[in-house]
């Protein structure tokens, strides 16, 4: 049979127009729908249902004296409790309810904004804390009433330490010491 | 019989011309493939992403979502989102708030009725299907709330989740950095 090479091959192109027209309509459609900033979570309790450590790392805490580090932001600060006695209190008094313990950074600044604490203080407090109780991850923090959530998220960063990332923890990782207190427990009107 | 040369050269002429009036006319082509490729390529990656997300967050209209260092994603759980003007909850606004402050006609005892009665009910469907499933309900709500959300609104609203056997709460925040 003779082949004839001059005949071009005649190839029916397929006709991609409609399907680009349905990619051109999905990429706003998903463009809209996918997040412009990267959400997380802070997985918060309320204090009944503080989340229970394991038991290995109970019978290490046992050890310990039970730390019950609470912070409570008041509108001038923070003060900063432990179960022996408040920063800042008078001998032999085990509270001063009167101020707070770490004084704002910025006492001139608005209220309006939210880096007029010192968060940096806080943190060094935590670490502080995190040497005596090795073992100890919650923290129990209360707040005036109008005390703005970004201040409470702040606080919340601060005493779980500012290098801390638990995303690269494993189940049965040990804890890394940058981790400070990062079980957090909202409590109304703790003081 | 031959030909003289200018002969010859009309006649090439002629069927040159005759040549080129049959010709089809050539017709360009847009090369669409590889404009196709690029878009399959960025449909298929914003799928993805779409799909890895296990619960979409969309802040509502005036809300400023606080900023955290935090890294750890966000779990399955009812979202509540209130900004500093409404609460809302199933894409439905249950109730308003003024200077960032719930109307204390709406706040019983640190519960928020109308949100405690919308939650009531997708609190039992939620039950529902998970006994359907033969696992255990563990509620989870996620609070997508404004910056400036003032404390007290905060413990208002894991207060009246909280009656409702809600023992996991969540904070969404904007990672920062």
């Amino acid at each position: 049979m003779r082949v004839r090479h001059n005949e071009e091959l005649e190839v029916e192109e397929a006709n991609v127009l409609p399907v680009m027209n349905i990619m051109f309509l999905l990429i706003p459609a998903l463009l809209l729908a996918m997040e412009v900033a990267s959400l997380a979570a802070i997985a918060v309790s309320p204090p009944k249902f503080a989340a229970a450590p394991s038991p290995k790392k109970e019978e290490e805490k046992k050890e310990e004296k039970p730390l019950k580090f609470k912070v409570f932001i008041l509108d001038d600060g923070f003060r900063v409790t432990t179960a022996s006695q408040q920063e800042g209190a008078e001998a032999g008094k085990e509270q001063d309810s009167t101020g707070p313990s770490i004084p704002l950074a910025k006492p001139s600044a608005d209220a309006s904004d939210y880096s007029r604490y010192n968060y940096d203080a806080l943190e060094a407090k935590a670490k502080e804390l995190k040497e005596i109780a090795k073992h100890e991850t919650v923290v129990t923090i209360s707040a005036e009433n109008d005390i703005p959530m970004a201040v409470l998220i702040n606080t919340m960063d601060a005493v779980r330490g500012s290098e801390c990332k638990l995303l690269a923890i494993k189940e049965d990782e040990e804890i890394p010491p940058e981790c400070l207190f990062f079980q957090p427990i909202v409590e109304a009107g703790a003081g | 019989m031959s030909m003289t040369p200018d002969e010859l050269f009309k006649l090439k002429k002629e069927i040159k011309k005759a040549k080129r009036r049959h010709k089809k006319e050539d017709t360009a082509n847009l090369g669409l493939t590889s404009l196709m490729d690029i878009v399959a390529i960025i449909v298929v990656y914003l799928l993805k992403s779409y799909a890895s997300d296990p619960i979409l967050i969309q802040p509502i209209s005036e809300q400023k979502i606080p900023m955290s260092r935090m890294d750890m994603p966000i779990k399955e759980g009812i979202a509540i989102y209130i900004s500093s003007r409404e609460l809302i909850f199933n894409e439905e606004q249950v109730a308003t708030l003024t200077d960032g402050e719930l109307d204390p006609n709406v706040v019983q005892g640190h519960v928020i009725r109308p949100l405690f009665e919308k939650l009531e009910e997708e609190t039992e469907k939620s039950k529902q299907v998970f006994e359907g499933r033969g696992e255990e309900w563990v509620g989870h709500v996620i609070l997508i709330g404004d910056e400036a959300l003032k404390f007290s609104t905060i413990v208002d609203l894991m207060y009246t989740a909280g009656r409702l056997e809600y023992s996991e709460y969540s904070f969404c925040i904007i990672q920062k950095g």
